[in-house]
């Protein structure tokens, strides 16, 4: 009898294509502004996230998807609701979490191969890997810039390294905050191809948090919409083009011009209505 | 693949620095005011007719320089016994305050208990005039070398305590969040992170350090030594051998610009990515 209330607890994966990998339910983030002001960052978000999804985030600036990235990589607590990565509570960190950052941020004093091997090196004993190591720089095209520093190398290569570092530890899912937003366009494009390869290639499960709906809309299996601060989601659009997609494909594809412009209506209602 | 390597490939051509022209001798100007004045130190001397045992004549202190340098390692006549003399307890004691500082700087950057504990007391002396604890110093000393490795050590302390301090607190929060998100312990975070972060600001309290620190050693030798080059300078004073002065104090200058030159040509070594550094 004393059994009973066990049955709400998500138990232990078993692979199911349909299992939920990441729970989002009724979560919410408040956080004290340096004026001591409560800033209301998210509002009772609810999301699941399947194993193997591409899920895109976008939204206006300051609506709290950087926040929302920040709860599930472990780096903030969370105020209310319920947050569980593979059926367990978020508590901190996850090595089943692998996390890009803006701008590469890399450690300028080592080396690309260094900065790309450190989630190796820290943070208790891990498996030697340095095949894999050597595999993620070949496939990324970094294979010669092993030994370069991340200065002698170009924006979008230093986000190449980056991504392959969240990928060090193999883990199940990659956390991706606005990881090409300091690139110029082309470069851009280049590295959403790049993207969606490696995507493919291995399945992980991925979170990208962007300002560019077509980058959204070409990346995901599903763009989630978010609103202007305290951040909720107004849409969660299923994103039903055939993979593998091109940019010069995508534009003409009936799917894309209705979702980007629906996306696109939905974050100009959101301007507007906070001008 | 290879067509992205080919796109990257012009922003990769290394950019060498020039540890020289940081010393700031490697421009021509810099020895052109070096001639002008000597040129008109020649001529204040010849025209203005000032005394010798206020302006000595340009060849007087060349001649006091020669006969110091001119003489065999171990003659005590010679400058290289007060040199070395000057020169290890001035040594000794920057690797014990640049050592005190590190560690204690590191203490106060990670733990706030300690930076609440310490940073009154370190501001509060750091504005006191350390020359002044001289005096005492020698007393709990004695006037051997233990006074002059204490003062050097007491004063090439702070520069580096302060620096090491900033300089560990001023890592950009994204790095932090990287460590964080690799459940990185605190010490890997203050070894791969912090501490290199922290070095450029670590090499400019360095630099102060060892200059701190022969000032240190020269000041306690005036206070009262059996040898070093501050004995060599009250030595000449006392005889108004103004040249002999002049020429003690070319050689204090020569030595601090190759102790600076020595640390900027480590720093450049050690933070080789710095000059280069992008955020």
């Amino acid at each position: 009898m004393l059994m009973m209330d066990v049955d709400n607890t998500p138990r232990r994966p078993s692979a199911a294509p349909d299992d939920v990998l990441i729970a989002i339910d009724q979560l919410s983030k408040t956080y004290v502004s340096a004026s001591g002001a409560a800033v209301h960052a998210l509002s009772r978000i609810s999301l699941d996230i399947k194993p193997g999804e591409f899920v895109c985030v976008v939204g206006p600036s300051g609506c709290g998807k950087s926040t929302l990235l920040r709860l599930l990589a472990g780096l903030d607590g969370y105020s209310d609701g319920r947050l569980l990565l593979d059926g367990e509570a978020v508590a901190g960190p996850s090595r089943k979490v692998g996390v890009v950052f803006q701008a590469a941020n890399l450690l300028p004093w080592m080396t690309v191969r260094d900065n790309v091997r450190l989630p190796l090196r820290v943070g208790g004993k891990h498996a030697p890997a340095a095949d894999r190591i050597e595999r993620l720089l070949a496939v990324t095209g970094l294979g010669e810039f092993g030994d370069k520093y991340p200065y002698e190398l170009s924006g979008g290569m230093q986000q190449r390294a980056g991504i392959c570092r969240a990928l060090a530890r193999d883990p199940e899912i990659l956390l991706m905050d606005e990881p090409f937003g300091a690139l110029d366009a082309l470069t851009r494009e280049r590295l959403n191809l790049e993207l969606q390869r490696i995507w493919q290639e291995n399945r992980k499960t991925i979170l990208l948090i962007t300002h560019s709906i077509s980058e959204a809309i070409f990346l995901a299996d599903r763009v989630i919409v978010m609103s202007a601060r305290p951040g909720r989601i107004l849409a969660d659009l299923h994103v039903p083009i055939p993979r593998p997609r091109t940019f010069d494909d995508i534009v003409l594809h009936p799917d894309y011009a209705r979702l980007a412009k629906e996306v696109r209506g939905l974050l100009n209602a959101q301007e507007h209505g906070h001008d | 693949m290879t067509d992205l390597a080919n796109i990257a490939a012009p922003a990769m051509t290394p950019k060498p620095t020039k540890p020289s022209r940081r010393l700031g001798l490697g421009s021509p100007i810099a020895w052109i005011g070096l001639a002008v004045l000597i040129l008109s130190w020649i001529a204040a001397v010849k025209l203005l007719n000032i005394p010798s045992y206020i302006l000595p004549k340009p060849e007087a202190v060349v001649r006091a320089l020669w006969s110091g340098l001119a003489v065999s390692p171990a003659s005590p006549l010679g400058y290289y016994l007060p040199l070395w003399s000057t020169l290890s307890n001035a040594a000794v004691g920057c690797a014990i305050g640049v050592g005190l500082g590190l560690v204690i700087g590191s203490l106060m950057a990670e733990v706030e208990a300690i930076e609440r504990l310490v940073m009154p007391y370190a501001f509060a002396l750091q504005s006191l005039p350390k020359v002044a604890i001289a005096p005492l110093i020698v007393i709990w000393f004695g006037f051997g070398d233990g006074s002059k490795i204490a003062i050097s050590a007491l004063l090439s302390f702070f520069p580096v305590l302060i620096n090491s301090f900033t300089g560990l607190r001023a890592v950009e929060p994204e790095r932090l969040d990287l460590m964080r998100s690799l459940s990185a312990s605190r010490l890997e975070t203050y070894r791969i992170v912090k501490l290199p972060n922290a070095a450029p600001f670590i090499f400019a309290g360095l630099d102060m350090a060892v200059v701190y620190a022969l000032l240190g050693a020269i000041v306690a030798e005036f206070l009262g030594a059996q040898r070093g080059m501050g004995v060599v300078i009250t030595q000449a004073q006392a005889v108004s051998d103004v040249a002999g002065v002049f020429a003690a104090l070319i050689i204090l200058g020569v030595l601090g610009i190759v102790l600076h030159g020595i640390v900027r040509w480590c720093e450049a070594k050690v933070v080789h990515w710095g000059a280069n550094r992008k955020k």
